[in-house]
C-alpha cells in the first residue's frame, strides 16, 4: 500500500467528534441517536466488525426532560454483587440529584447493546452536567447532532415587543378577581 | 462434498509485475524432465520426448528444457518460475497427451501457489471520485463554526405547534378585518 | 418358469468401508481430538457442521441485505432523505439499481450517489 492510499484510508476511517445538547431532550430517545453515532451507523462505510464509531460529547445532562410521570416512577436498579441485600432501587429524580449525568449514561449504556464492544463505545461517550466542557475536548468537535425536540422557551426569554404583539385570545372581565 | 478449501490458502487475484497489461513476460523459465529409458511408467514421457519436445522448445524460446535419463526411477517434471517458485509434477503413468496438457497449464501459470480466491475481481483504482470520507458531504462553512453552534439546534419540526396555529389564525383574522374595512370604506 | 424373486435378493455391493468412511474423514480432517480420527464421533460432528453451514449460507444473504440497507440509510440521511424515498424515486426515474450497487456507490463514488438523490428531488 502506497503512502497515498494509506492516507486515503485514514481519511475514510477518521474518528469525528460530535456534540449533543441534551437540554429539554428525552434521554431515552436521545440515547438511540447517540448510540448510532457511537457505533458509526451514520456512515455508509459501516460494518459491524470495523471500528468506525465516533466520539460524542453530551452537554447539559442536568437539564434533560423525562416524559410524563417518569421522574418519580422510573426506577434504576443496582446490585453491588454481594449476596444478601446487595440490591438497591433508586428513583430517577433521586439518581439525578446524586449524579446529573447518570441517567443519560444508563440510557446510552442500554442503547448501545450488550456486546463486547460496549465498553469501548461507552469510553467514547463524554457526559457533562452543564455546558462547561474542557477546552481540549471541545477543540476536537467538528459536528453537532441536531436535537430531537424543539426547546420550549420561557416567557422571560421573549422581548416585550413580542409579548405585546402576541394575539390576545381572551381578557378577564373588569370585575374578575384573581387570587 | 468439496473439502479442498480446508487446507488451501486464500488470496486475491493478482498479476505479477502487472503481467499482460501492455506486455507479457512468460513466467515459466525452466523445465527439467527426469525419466527412465526402460520402465513402462515413463512410456508417455518417452513418447513426448520422441514426438513433441523439439517442437515445444522451438515454440517457446523463453523456456529451457532439460532431459535427464535416470535409471529405474519414477518420471517427474520440475517446473521453475521467474518468481523463484519451483513445482514438481509427477509424470508417472501419464500419457503423452496428458503430459503436454500439464505443460501447457504450467506455461500459462504465474508460479504463485494455487489458492482459493476470495474475490473474482481486482482493481487498483477502486474509486474515480474519491472514497467517502466523513467530510465528503459536509458543507465547507462548517469549518468556520464554533460548537455548539446555533445551526445545530434546529430540531426537525414535525407538527404545527398550538402557538403557530394561533398566530396563523390571528394573521388571517387581521387580513379579513382589513379587507372588510377597505370594502366598507370604498362603498 | 421365470423366477422374479431371487434376482431381487441380490443387492448392489456397498463401496468399500474404508473409502466410505474416508469421505467423512476428509471433512473432519481439521478437527481437534477424537472427532478427527474416530468415525463414530467424526460423523456426528461432520453432520452437525454441515447443517450449521446450511443455516449459515442462508443467514449470510440476509445479513448482507441488512448491512446494505444500514449503509444506504446512513448515506441517505447525509443528504437529508430516507431509503424508501430514494428507492421510490429511483423506481420512478426507471433506474434499476439494487441495494448492493447503491451501497457501493455511496462508499466508492459518493458524487454519483448524491446526483441520484438530487435527481429524485427534482422529480
Amino acid at each position: 500500500m502506497s503512502s497515498m492510499q494509506r492516507a486515503k484510508q485514514w481519511a475514510t476511517f477518521a474518528r469525528i467528534w460530535h456534540i449533543y445538547d441534551a437540554k429539554w431532550q428525552n434521554p431515552f430517545d436521545s440515547s438511540k441517536t447517540i448510540a448510532k453515532y457511537l457505533k458509526g451507523q451514520h456512515k455508509p462505510i459501516y460494518h459491524p466488525l470495523s471500528d468506525c464509531g465516533d466520539h460524542v460529547v453530551v452537554i447539559n445532562c442536568r437539564d434533560i426532560a423525562l416524559p410524563g410521570p417518569e421522574w418519580y416512577q422510573r426506577v434504576f436498579f443496582h446490585h453491588t454483587g454481594y449476596p444478601k441485600g446487595g440490591a438497591t432501587w433508586t428513583l430517577a429524580w433521586e439518581l439525578h440529584e446524586k449524579n446529573p449525568t447518570k441517567i443519560m449514561e444508563r440510557a446510552v449504556h442500554r442503547a448501545v447493546g450488550g456486546t463486547l464492544l460496549r465498553k469501548g463505545l461507552m469510553a467514547r461517550l463524554h457526559l457533562f452536567p452543564d455546558e462547561h466542557v474542557s477546552e481540549d475536548l471541545l477543540r476536537h468537535v467538528t459536528s453537532q447532532i441536531p436535537q430531537l425536540r424543539v426547546q420550549p422557551r420561557r416567557l422571560d426569554s421573549y422581548s416585550e415587543e413580542e409579548v405585546r404583539d402576541f394575539p390576545k385570545v381572551f381578557d378577564y372581565p373588569a370585575d374578575h378577581v384573581i387570587r | 462434498m468439496s473439502f479442498k478449501h480446508l487446507f488451501m490458502k486464500s488470496s486475491f487475484v493478482k498479476a505479477p509485475i502487472q503481467n499482460g497489461i501492455g506486455r507479457y513476460v512468460g513466467q515459466l523459465q525452466r523445465i527439467t524432465v527426469k525419466f527412465c529409458k526402460e520402465h513402462s511408467d515413463s512410456k508417455g514421457v518417452r513418447d513426448f520426448i520422441e514426438n513433441q519436445v523439439v517442437d515445444f522448445a522451438k515454440q517457446n524460446p523463453g523456456i529451457v528444457v532439460y532431459l535427464k535419463p535416470r535409471r529405474h526411477r519414477a518420471p517427474h517434471v520440475k517446473l521453475e518460475y521467474l518468481n523463484g517458485e519451483t513445482e514438481i509434477l509427477s509424470a508417472k503413468c501419464l500419457s503423452e497427451r496428458e503430459l503436454r496438457q500439464w505443460l501447457e497449464v504450467a506455461r500459462g501459470s504465474s508460479g504463485e501457489p494455487v489458492a482459493r480466491l476470495r474475490k473474482m475481481q481486482h482493481t487498483d483504482r477502486p474509486s474515480i471520485q474519491g472514497v467517502w470520507t466523513p467530510w465528503t458531504n459536509v458543507p465547507p462553512q462548517t469549518n468556520l463554526e464554533t460548537f455548539p453552534s446555533e445551526e445545530g439546534y434546529r430540531a426537525p419540526q414535525r407538527e404545527q405547534t398550538a402557538t403557530e396555529k394561533l398566530r396563523e389564525l390571528f394573521a388571517r383574522q387581521q387580513e379579513q378585518k382589513q379587507l372588510t374595512e377597505e370594502t366598507t370604506g370604498t362603498s | 418358469m421365470v423366477f422374479l424373486t431371487s434376482p431381487a435378493w441380490i443387492r448392489a455391493a456397498k463401496p468399500d468401508k474404508f473409502w466410505r468412511r474416508r469421505r467423512t474423514f476428509r471433512l473432519s480432517a481439521h478437527y481437534f481430538g477424537r472427532a478427527r480420527n474416530c468415525y463414530k464421533t467424526a460423523i456426528i460432528r461432520v453432520e452437525k457442521a454441515l447443517s450449521y453451514a446450511l443455516v449459515g449460507r442462508q443467514q449470510k444473504k440476509k445479513d448482507m441485505v441488512q448491512l446494505w440497507e444500514q449503509r444506504l440509510e446512513a448515506g441517505c440521511a447525509e443528504h437529508g432523505t430516507s431509503l424508501p424515498v430514494l428507492r421510490q424515486g429511483l423506481m420512478r426515474c426507471n433506474v434499476l439499481l439494487n441495494r448492493k450497487t447503491l451501497a457501493d456507490l455511496a462508499i466508492w463514488e459518493p458524487r454519483t450517489f448524491k446526483v441520484r438523490g438530487s435527481q429524485l428531488a427534482m422529480e
